[in-house]
């Protein structure tokens, strides 16, 4: 898999990438803030593109790292390039009846699980960085941080039982 | 002022159908322009406040030019951009001057002709790069390098070319004491100039736009080459922040630039000249083919591939911006009308054969024949 990327100018950054089968797919960041996308199959003279806003190419990379994509859970996984294996993520879960009723401080989430819940959407009111004794209703939807092991060991041991 | 709003909303217009239909603008903002002023209905002519209007849309194209300048990009792919840039240059300049000669033109107007004739659009081969999708051909990078060539080219002509008030010495002393000036004050108030960009108040915008004014207006003052320093100074800032100031100048740039185009075409005067529209369409005409010539060229070495020579040619066939510009700054009145004659000519022609140019390619070069040739080369 070899990866170039080069500047290319008036144009924007180019990202090519041949994969192990010889395909090819190119991605660029026009200077409008659009994203293109080529892929062109080994053998093939022309290729296909797509052309994607900024949110639509996010929403992309996010379904191509491998998370769950539906439409009341989702997420999305940050790795910053400048620190190695720093790879955070941030999952959308909603609150079923298992754990209504119950504050975050009764889940016992961050010391059981090493995640951390940021914020907490309840109709249309948003409430960030909730308190200890928040307590969590039916139907409201949880954005929670961690780390991929982590955020797999919340589900299974606060949301599942 | 009635006359630039007539200008303005017929542009408006214009704009709103080549949009649509991803067209070029720059040759109807000319074409109308044609039509609005002397060589057809003179319903507008050029006046003072016209005169100033075009003045900041030049400055303000310069100032993007010299944006998008990157010295170290340009250090770094010197041979990439050198080996095609050369091949274009020598080609378009010769046979632009041959040309222009033959139709009449005196040496030094010829030689203007062929600088016009040799800088294709920058502005409409990204754009037609980008809106046929044809980003991921390994032509278009050589497109965009030969553009960066072109685009030198540009400022070494405005650099050499100019009203000389002075001894070329002394304009060349107070040109780098003032650039030495002006980088220092850029280095220094590196800080300074971030704080101000980052703002949300009026204060970025104003920052941009007094610069760049002020810039000319010292240059006129010193007597040094105007042009040339708007681009510099362009450069300069394009250390610091580039995308703070293409933001804040870009609204500049957009509508005084369509205001140079339109009054470009209505102080042109087609007719007047003594150049004839037949002899006119076939400097055009020439234009094209010695794209064809230099784009074949250039596919040749550097792809080995005549197709490849087709996508260069298609991608560089039109004049636009700097050619106007050139137009603009140095032109006699019939140097003018040929060059926003060529720009039209070439625009619209190089559009078509942009969105095209696999069938056209097909056309000119049989796939039988370049298979044949290849198996020869093997």
């Amino acid at each position: 898999m070899a990866l170039r990327s080069i500047n290319l100018p008036g144009i924007g950054t180019k990202y090519e990438l041949e994969t192990e089968k010889q395909d090819t797919i190119a991605v660029f960041f026009l200077k409008s803030g659009n994203i293109q996308m080529y892929t062109l199959q080994h053998g093939c003279q022309t290729p296909s593109v797509a052309e994607l806003s900024a949110p639509e190419a996010r929403r992309l990379g996010s379904i191509l790292t491998g998370a769950i994509m539906e439409a009341d859970r989702e997420s999305v996984e940050f790795a910053f390039s400048a620190l190695s294996d720093l790879r955070i993520t941030i999952h959308t879960y909603l609150v079923g009846k298992t754990i209504a009723g119950k504050s975050l401080e009764d889940l016992q989430i961050r010391a059981k699980t090493g995640v951390t819940i940021i914020a907490v959407s309840r109709g249309d009111k948003n409430i960030i960085n909730p308190s200890a004794d928040f307590e969590l209703h039916e139907g409201d939807t949880l954005v929670a941080i961690g780390e991929s092991d982590q955020l797999r060991r919340f589900e299974r041991e606060i949301m599942v039982t | 002022m009635q006359g630039i709003v007539l200008a303005l909303l017929v542009c408006l217009l214009l704009a709103l159908i080549t949009k649509r239909y991803a067209l070029p603008t720059i040759p109807f903002y000319i074409i109308a322009g044609l039509i609005l002023g002397t060589s057809g209905l003179n319903l507008v002519g050029g006046d003072e406040i016209s005169a100033f209007l075009t003045h900041l849309g030049l400055l303000f194209l310069l100032f993007f030019l010299g944006l998008e300048i990157k010295p170290d990009r340009i250090w770094k792919n010197q041979s990439a951009i050198l080996s095609s840039g050369l091949i274009d240059l020598n080609i378009n300049v010769v046979i632009g001057f041959l040309a222009a000669f033959a139709l009449g033109f005196p040496l030094v107007d010829a030689l203007i002709v062929a600088a016009a004739f040799f800088i294709s659009s920058t502005a409409m081969a990204v754009t037609s790069l980008i809106e046929n999708r044809k980003l991921l051909m390994r032509e278009s990078e050589t497109i965009v390098w030969l553009m960066v060539f072109e685009d030198i080219v540009v400022i070494l002509i405005l650099a050499f070319l100019g009203p000389q008030m002075d001894h070329p010495l002394a304009i060349l002393v107070k040109t780098l004491a003032v650039l030495a000036v002006l980088y220092a004050v850029i280095r220094f108030g590196k800080d300074q100039i971030i704080w101000v960009l980052k703002r949300d108040d009026e204060l970025p915008v104003l920052l941009t736009f007094s610069v760049v004014l002020g810039i000319s207006a010292l240059s006129v003052y010193l007597g040094i080459p105007e042009s040339f320093m708007v681009i510099a100074f362009g450069t300069f800032l394009g250390t610091i922040d580039p995308v703070s100031f293409e933001v804040q100048s870009r609204p500049f740039k957009d509508v005084f630039l369509v205001i140079f185009f339109v009054f470009f075409g209505i102080t042109v005067n087609l007719f007047a000249e003594g150049i004839s529209i037949p002899a006119l369409l076939a400097i055009s005409l020439i234009a094209v083919i010695s794209k064809y010539a230099s784009g074949i060229a250039i596919g040749k070495l550097i792809h080995r591939n005549s197709h490849s020579g087709i996508e260069i040619w298609a991608n560089t066939i039109g004049r636009g911006e700097f050619s106007i510009a050139i137009a603009a700054l140095y032109g006699s009145a019939a140097v003018s009308s040929a060059i926003a004659f060529m720009v039209i000519v070439t625009s619209i022609i190089g559009a078509f054969v942009a969105k095209y140019s696999g069938k056209i390619g097909k056309i000119l070069i049989p796939p039988a024949s370049s298979v044949q040739k290849k198996q020869g080369e093997n």
